[in-house]
């Protein structure tokens, strides 16, 4: 059975950051085989070169979002990587912009043609732009469909902020989600990532 | 807190969307340069787009970001805005002469032609500064809008019908 979980939240929160770490943290050197699904809006990759560095198994999805222009694409490339490399956890990348139970949903396509099961949804949510991500307008509405739709509330770079700005910050997510974890991020501390990585490796959704 | 509004629960950002240019470039300067000068360089360059995406009415960057390939390593550069600073990693093993470079530049607020222009300024004017020749390789503009007129359902149905074909990629 392959486990398929995103990381997502929006452009800039750290992504590719936590990716990497917490790929790393899952395969615990070579225990579990870990494959990376990098999907990006443009077609000329960026964050797909800065993961395939790492040496893991990577695909790197362009020219438009998972969740919507290229879902069909992201479940086949689900059952590819089930039939050739068999990953025991997949670790997504969506685009900045997608939904995060779209993104299950495109998932789930996958389980037609493979032993799939979904994980919950890892929201980033940036601690050094809590109000420029969430008082916009329709910027603002989209953040905040993110927030809605996460399982878990990963509150990243919380290394650059104090203590009383990560409550704060988690209490004014608490007023979107009352149901999801939060936790405290910082791909440059490793704060958190174990709490992710056990998230990760628990039962599905 | 946000007003509810069905648009709320639509999913992707429907009105203006998030605008964005890539390039992939090759960057050549006569003497051998250092990783240290190239991180300065490359995170110099995120800040001036950053910069230029502001001026032209941005009103929120999404993230300007560069791979820099070269023979002896690679080098990455990112920003979310002029004012959060530039962070860049990665080493050389020893100095070059040629790059390179691939950019992303995803804002809101703005058209794609907009992002474009200020990539492209910022991008040359900080090479050209540090000694650098630039050509542009490929290309891109986008946008990422939403559909807002399909439903859920729609969505799913479109999926199921893409998912029938048993054309898989064979390049894994």
């Amino acid at each position: 059975m392959m486990k398929v979980t995103q990381i997502g939240g929006f452009l800039g929160c750290g992504k590719t950051s936590a990716m990497l770490k917490l790929s790393r943290a899952v395969a615990e050197d070579g225990k579990r085989k870990v494959a990376l699904v990098v999907n990006e809006i443009g077609e000329i990759p960026v964050d797909g070169k800065i993961i395939e560095e790492s040496g893991m198994q990577v695909k790197d999805i362009g020219g438009g979002c998972i969740c919507c222009d290229v879902a069909v694409q992201f479940g086949k490339v689900l059952v590819m990587l089930y039939r050739n490399f068999k990953p025991d956890h997949i670790l997504v990348e969506p685009t900045g912009v997608a939904i995060p139970h779209q993104v299950k949903t495109a998932a789930k396509m996958g389980m037609r043609d493979a032993k799939v099961t979904v994980g919950q949804a890892i929201v980033l949510f940036d601690a050094t732009r809590p109000a420029e991500l969430l008082d916009m307008d329709m910027l603002g509405r989209l953040v905040v469909n993110q927030v809605k739709d996460a399982d878990i509330l990963a509150i990243s770079k919380v290394d650059a902020v104090d203590d009383a700005a990560r409550q704060e910050i988690a209490k004014r997510l608490r007023e979107y989600n009352e149901r999801a974890e939060i936790v405290y991020l910082s791909s440059f501390t490793g704060e958190g990532i174990d709490r992710l990585k056990e998230i990760i490796l628990s039962g599905p959704e | 807190m946000l007003v509810e509004s069905p648009l709320m629960e639509m999913g992707c950002y429907t009105d203006f969307g998030v605008s964005g240019y890539c390039i992939f470039a090759k960057l050549r300067r006569k003497e051998l340069i250092g990783d240290a000068y190239i991180k300065k360089m490359a995170e110099e360059m995120m800040l001036s787009i950053a910069g230029n995406c502001r001026e032209l009415g941005a009103r929120a960057i999404g993230h300007i970001k560069c791979h820099v390939h070269t023979a002896a390593g690679t080098i990455k550069a990112d920003t979310i805005g002029t004012s959060q600073g530039a962070y860049s990693e990665g080493r050389l093993d020893h100095p070059v002469q040629d790059l390179s470079m691939s950019v992303n530049s995803a804002v809101s607020g703005i058209p794609e032609e907009a992002v474009k222009a200020a990539t492209l300024e910022a991008m040359y004017q900080v090479a050209y500064r540090h000694g650098f020749s630039v050509l542009t390789e490929r290309e891109q503009t986008y946008f990422d809008a939403f559909d807002a007129e399909s439903t859920a359902a729609d969505r799913l149905f479109e999926m199921e019908q893409g998912f029938d074909g048993d054309e898989f990629e064979e390049d894994f």
